[in-house]
This record gives structure tokens, sequence and C-alpha cells, in this order.
């Protein structure tokens, strides 16, 4: 561990360092930057738009009332108008108004963030504690029978959609054991003043555990690749001839190396812990990005909403990528000023 | 033994008998009285309107005593109760209407008040002028809740203030909001005081609920209710106009396109014979039987039931009568394949519904086998995705469903001036002289009592009409039943028809529910 920190502070203020620095920010305005021009344009170009909506929810609706919610809606203006305006406001802090809401499109986002992070949050500590526990254990019993059991429960677990995952949980741990609640984010009816942090946590562990699901399996999937791949090598061949013991080549050899390519790919997966929230909480009504997301795309067609979301989505799938990159380069010096 | 797992919730659902838990599918985002309208939204929980529907849809007093319209039907007086106050204490003054009204007409409403000249107080009252007569502004009346002047600003929607029989306690976006009873409501006090809505929005997600005890009432569907009864609860079967049915165009294809170009018309539907003989060749109780687990009624227009319906809207299914149509215009098997043609033409269309609508699915593919095996048409049933229906559904038919306690439904539905506008009305592009005249005779006559006479024409006069009796251009199916599981000993009272949603139609009454002893 001395050993890394001493990389870390080596290389902190080089030259060659603020220079990837600014590459890593450069990249990331781009990207944002692509991210918002193409869903934008998406969303112009959807068939189903704010005023369908209205007309097909609003019996009778006059040519007068159509005009002026247009105008709420702000859709009159060309495209091109409407984008630089709303990427000017995105920079000055303004998001526009949810449609749906009626209140700032950041409001919305920051009270749902803090439900959608605690459950991220646990979900991907979750899967990347047990993914690489579980990756191991396969490796050390390579081939026998706890690694065939694991091996096919991962890849069950890897093909089948998080929302079937969460239904079944839902059905077993709420309808027939009654251990947990059937969805939300707090128990039903009680005061906001009065919910426990235990409730919170109590109603947190179904949905975390679906979308921990999500990725764990891939995870220890890989863990045991590499660790397999670890086992077969000559050095390990000579540790043994030395006579080290199974957990010494596990902790000595096998964990140092597996762990970088487990690091990188746990940061990866922030993606699809995004896009799985989306099901995990359309399932369990729980209140997060997620939900808000799928209302504001699908029921709604709230613009502003659904881009604020996807906006906000993007800057933590970038960050997720970019802080597997670092750590690579930290923990490995070998991949320094590659990629 | 579920609700051993949250000590909060087991009062609300087991010992209190004040209290409802309901499993609710859509929890609003805001409860701001301008952005709804009509019955099926909170407005009747939180806040009075002048007027309001009981449940044989007539309409009653509420927070106006009486009105009086003028014989010109231009002008709408309404007398104000006096004991009237918002859940802050101040009293309901006729200026909170008028700022109501007002607030409504200058836009960013999804109300629609057009038809309205004016709004202003005079000697006490509240009058409401209209540019032109309209039988169905009262109904309009009863859907806007009264919202106050002093207190309406930014974050109303959120905190809102009404002078309903409740009052929101508390609101947690996207999982539920709790409602109590209003102390100050002027009329009769709620035996339910206190009514928490959970957001549920999937089918066995809400079954869950109830298996495990944690709701006291849910919304089911037909599938989950045929297959599963839960002890301790009963299945509420309630009948409704939520009709569902096949949309026909009736001009040929390429002879127009869409407001936003869309090509329009069918060489197949267009054929009267066509429309009819597939209206004929359904048996609809079979239909509820196959589709809908039983838990549906025939449906023969878009208001069946309702007092501006044309009971003899009704038709009886008659193969040979629907043989007879297609055989005598020339719609004959030639090549033995069992679908008939036509100059070249086959009798087979595609008819889409919304992917993933089981329901819908279902009705449609039942109403296809029947029709194929009865009359030899071929009616091929696809999912689609909306944007694609809304640009196909003027070219070929559709599952559509609809069912509105506001017989306006049936102007837009079947008026020449529907055709082509870029909604969901009309999609079949139906006009016709006749109708249209009937239809503006309604909707400008000086009440209701005397535009029922004319809606129910547009439906049937004896001769034309929108019926399936008539020139067809909609294959009604059923009436889906809104069902429930509900807790033994959960009195919901007596409902109003419940029209299109099953969720605001169920406790548009909530202050009539009470718990047995």
């Amino acid at each position: 561990m001395g050993k890394l920190k001493s990389w870390g502070i080596r290389g902190g203020v080089s030259l060659g360092k603020l220079k990837s620095w600014g590459i890593y920010i450069g990249r990331g305005v781009a990207l944002l930057f692509a991210v918002s021009a193409l869903s934008f344009a998406l969303a112009s170009a959807s068939p189903i738009n704010p005023e369908t909506r209205y007309r097909l929810s609003h019996p009778g609706v006059s040519q007068e009332n159509v005009t002026k919610m247009r105008e709420y809606w702000g859709i009159d203006e060309p495209p091109v108008g409407r984008y630089l305006g709303w990427l000017g406001g995105l920079v000055r802090g303004e998001w526009g108004m949810s449609t749906t809401y009626r209140r700032p499109v950041l409001d919305v986002i920051g009270e749902r963030f803090s439900a959608s992070f605690a459950l991220m949050a646990t979900a991907w500590v979750l899967s990347g504690l047990t993914g690489f526990a579980m990756g191991c254990v396969m490796a050390a019993a390579r081939d026998r029978w706890p690694d065939r059991i694991l091996r096919r429960i991962c890849l069950f677990l890897c093909s089948v959609p998080t929302f079937w995952i969460g239904l079944v949980l839902l059905a077993v741990f709420s309808a027939n054991l009654g251990w947990f609640p059937f969805g939300l984010a707090v128990p039903p009816g009680v005061r906001a003043e009065s919910v426990t942090l235990a409730q919170r946590i109590h109603h947190l562990a179904l949905p975390a555990l679906t979308l921990s699901c999500l990725s764990f399996a891939n995870l220890a999937l890989h863990v045991r690749e590499k660790l397999v791949d670890v086992y077969q090598s000559d050095y390990v061949l000579y540790a043994r001839a030395r006579g080290e013991c199974g957990a010494q080549i596990l902790f000595g050899h096998g964990i140092r190396n597996a762990l970088v390519p487990a690091i990188i790919m746990q940061f990866g997966s922030v993606s699809e812990l995004f896009g799985g929230s989306v099901f995990a909480e359309s399932v369990f009504s729980y209140p997060g990005l997620g939900s808000a997301l799928a209302k504001a795309g699908m029921d709604a067609s709230d613009i502003p909403l659904f881009l604020g979301i996807v906006m906000i989505s993007a800057v933590f799938i970038f960050a997720g990528n970019l802080t597997a990159n670092i750590l690579t380069q930290v923990i490995d010096p070998r991949t320094k000023g590659v990629g | 033994m579920a609700g051993d797992a949250d000590k909060g919730s087991t009062t609300s659902t087991g010992s209190t008998k004040d209290e409802v838990t309901i499993g609710f599918p859509g929890i609003p985002s805001g409860f701001d009285p301008f952005t709804v309208s009509g019955h099926g939204s909170f407005v009747p929980l939180l806040y009075s309107t002048l007027v309001a529907l009981d449940k044989d849809v007539n309409v009653v007093p509420d927070l106006a005593t009486g009105y009086s319209v003028s014989d010109d039907a231009l002008t709408y007086t309404f007398t104000l109760r006096t004991d009237a106050v918002f859940s802050d204490g101040e009293p309901v003054k006729v200026s909170d209407a008028v700022f109501t009204f007002e607030k409504i007409m200058s836009g960013a409403s999804e109300i629609d008040l057009a038809v309205v000249d004016s709004v202003f107080e005079s000697d006490g009252q509240l009058v409401i002028k209209l540019k032109r007569p309209r039988s169905t502004f009262i109904l309009d009346v009863a859907g806007i809740g009264i919202a106050p002047e002093h207190a309406y600003g930014e974050d109303f929607s959120l905190h809102p203030i009404g002078s309903g029989p409740y009052v929101l306690e508390q609101y947690d976006v996207g999982q539920q909001m709790i409602l109590m009873a209003n102390n100050l409501y002027y009329g009769a006090a709620p035996a339910i005081k206190r009514a928490v809505f959970v957001n549920m929005t999937d089918e066995d997600q809400q079954l869950i609920a109830v298996k495990s005890g944690q709701v006291d009432i849910t919304l089911t569907s037909a599938t989950i209710a045929a297959a599963n009864t839960v002890p301790g609860y009963r299945l509420v079967v309630e009948e409704t106009v939520d009709n569902m049915g096949i949309t026909m165009p009736v001009i040929p294809a390429g002879s127009m396109a869409s407001d936003s170009g869309n090509p329009m018309g069918n060489d197949v539907t267009c054929d009267i014979a066509v429309r009819k003989a597939v209206a004929y060749a359904i048996d609809r109780e079979r239909l509820c039987r196959e589709a809908l687990n039983g838990y549906g009624t025939p449906a023969y227009s878009e208001n069946d039931g309702m007092p501006w319906w044309n009971p003899e809207s009704v038709i009886e299914t008659d193969v040979a009568f629907a043989r007879e149509l297609l055989d005598s215009s020339g719609w004959v098997d030639a090549d033995g394949d069992g679908i008939r043609e036509k100059n070249g033409q086959k009798a087979s269309f595609p008819v889409y519904y919304f992917a993933g609508d089981s329901a819908r699915q279902a009705l449609a593919m039942s109403a296809a086998n029947q029709v194929l095996e009865n009359i030899g048409v071929e009616m091929v049933v696809q999912g689609a995705g909306e944007g694609d229906m809304v640009a196909m559904m003027v070219a070929w038919p559709v599952v559509l469903a609809w069912g509105s306690s506001n017989p306006i439904t049936s102007y837009y539905l079947f008026h020449s001036a529907s055709i082509g506008r870029d909604d969901w009305y009309d999609p079949e592009s139906f006009g016709d002289a006749a109708v249209d005249a009937y239809l503006d005779a309604a909707l400008g006559a000086n009440s209701m009592e005397e535009a029922i006479p004319y809606w129910q024409k547009a439906q049937w006069d004896g001769t034309t009409g929108t019926s399936m009796r008539g020139e067809c251009p909609y294959i009604f199916l059923a009436n889906k039943d809104h069902l429930y599981y509900a807790r033994e000993g959960l009195d919901i009272g007596d409902q109003m028809i419940h029209a299109h949603g099953a969720g605001w139609t169920l406790v548009a009454n909530l202050k009539e529910w009470r718990w047995e002893n």
C-alpha cells in the first residue's frame, strides 16, 4: 500500500499529469456536448410530443387552448433556437421547468437523486464485494462442484432481466415470507419526520439486491477467468513448488492480479447501474431518478426533466469510467500513457 | 404477518377503522387544480367545485347552492354558499371563483374554457358569460376545483389549499400521498379520516400487496382476478363505460393526408358492407368470456348506459346477415382460401393495438378469430408502439379505448371537424352531414336535457348515425369491468358508473367510504 501512495504523490504535479487531466476534461466536455445534442435531437424527433399527449388526455380541446399550451411548452420555436436556449440555461444552472411537476428540473432531480444514490451505491458496493468474493471461490474450487453450481447461477443471473428478478424477490420475500415491504422508500402512511433509518434500510434492501444482481454475476465470472489464468501461470507453479498453500497463492498472487480488472469493470458498470435502476425502481415504486426518467419519457413527454436526467446520468457514467481509468494507472503504472 | 415488518403501517391497515390504505396507480405529480380537469383527478377530494355529479350523473349543488341559466343559455349565475372555508381558515369568496376561472382562461392550464367570454362578480353572485351556448358547459364546471386567490403561488402545487372533504397531509413524490379529513369541510364529515395512497402500477405488485395484507384496496386485472382468490379480501367488480373497440377508416386509401402528412384511408374498411359485416359477425358475450375472463360487458357505443346513450345502438349478433351483406356487395371467396376478395382485393387488414396492452390484444385476437371463422374476413392483430400508432391509425384499424362522463367525447369522436387532426379522435375520418347537424345541435343546445335527444340521434336516428346500426365507423367490442381487491369490511359506497381509467373513478366518492363493524 505504501508503494501505491508514493506513485500517486510522485505523479501528482508533473507536467505530463496536467496534460492528461486536460485531455480528460476536454473529452468530458465533448462527450456531454454530444450527449446533449443527440438526446435533444431524438426528443425533438419523437412522434409523441406534449401536444399529442395533451390531445389524448383532454377530450374536446379547442385550437385556442392548444395554442396557449404550445406557448407554455415552448414548442413553436425552431429546434436549433430551442436547443441553444436550453444549452445556455444548462450552463447557467437553469435547467428549465418540469412540465409534469411544474417545478424547476434541478429541484426534482435533487429530490430523486438522494434516493437513487443510496440505492445505486448500496447495489454497487454489494455487487462489487459479492462478485469479487464469488469469483475467488469459483476459481479456488475451479471445475469442482461449488464452481459448477455457482457458475450456473451466475450465467442464469446474467441472462434474466432485472425486473423479473425484482418480481421474484417480491413474490418470495414480500408476499410469501413477509420479511420485506412490497416497495416504496418509506413505510406507507407514516409521517416523514417519524421515518427511521432502519425503516429506510428495510425498504432499500430488496431494490438494492435486485439491482446488484445486474452486475455481480458478470464480475464474478470475469474474476474467475482472470484467477484461473493466474493459477495456470508459471509463477504459481513455482510458488507451489516452493510449498505455498492455497490461501497464500490466492492472497499473494491471485487477488493482486485480479483486482485491477475487477475495479475497472466495477467502475465501468456504473452505466449498467443507471440502466438497471429504471427497471428496479419501477418494480418497487422506488422514487429515484430511474422511475422519474421512465415517467418523463414514456407517460408524460416531460422533455426538460427527461433531458435533465439524461445529462446527470451522462456525468455520472463519465465519472465512473474516468475513475476506472485513473485507478488503473495508479494501481498499475505499466498502463500509464495508454488509452 | 407482513404488517409486523412495518410497525408504522399496521395501524393503518389493521386496528383503527377510520383509515384506509389504497394501492393506487399514478400518484399525481402535483395538486394544482389548474393542471387537471374533470372527475379523473384529485379535484373532488381536495377542492370543492361549484356543482358536482352524483352517482347517476345528475348535476347537484356543491359550493354553489344553486344556479340559473338565462333563456339564451349564454349567462350562468351561481349563488355560492357562505359557510365554506379553505383549509387555511379563510372563507371561500366569489372572488376566488372568479380568480379560478380567469386563471384557467388566461392559459397555461390544461382545462379548456375557450367557450367562456367573461367571468365576474355581480350582487354577490358569480356570473359566467359564454360566447355561444354550450350544453356540456355545466359538466366542465363540475370538474373545476376552486382555488384560493390569496394563497395561490409558486409552490401551491405541493402545498395545495382547497375547501374539499380532504386535505393533503403528506406527499412523497412518486411514492405516496396521505390525505386527511378536512375539519373545516362544510359537508358531512367523512367516515374515513385518513387515506394513504400508495403508488402501485404493476399488477403483480398489486397482488403481492394484498396477499401480504399491506393495503386495504387495490386495482387488479381480469387475468389476475380470475386466477387468484385472496383470503380476507373480496373482489369488487365495477361496471364501466370504459369501452374498447376497433376504429375502421371509412375513406379509400390515398384520398387525403392528415395534418402531419400521414396517408389516410383504407381500401377494405372504406366499404360499409365490410364494416357492418364485421360488427354483426361478433358474439360479444363470447368475447367477454374469452378475452376478459367474463369481467366485461358487450359494448355498443362509446357511452353505453349514460343518460345521453341511445339504447337502439344495441345490435344482435347475426352471422347470416353479415354474410349476406358481403355476398351482395361482391366480397366472395372465389379461390377457396377461407378469405373473401373483391376485384383482386383480399378482405384482409391489420389491426394494431398498443404493444404491451394485453387486454386490448386479447380482445382484438378473439374478435379476429370469430370474424375469420364466421364471415371470411381476416384481421391480422399486431402490436405497435405509440408513435407508430399515431402515424398508422388514419390508414389502418386500431384498438382504442374511450369512456367519459361528458358527451362531448362523442362530438370529437365523430364530427367531421376532427378529420385529419393529429389527435386520437376520429382516426376513421368519419364525417356525415346529418350526424354533424345532430352533434352541433347537441353541443349548442341550451341545456343538457335539450341536448340529449340530439346526442341520441347522432348515434341512430332511424336511418343513419355513428352506431354500428348506422355508418359503423367504429366496431365497439366490450366495456371492461374495473376490478379491485378490497379488504372484507371496507364499504366503498355507491360508485358512479366508471369512466376510462380505474384509479380516480374509484376514489371520487372517498368521503362516502366506511368500515363496517
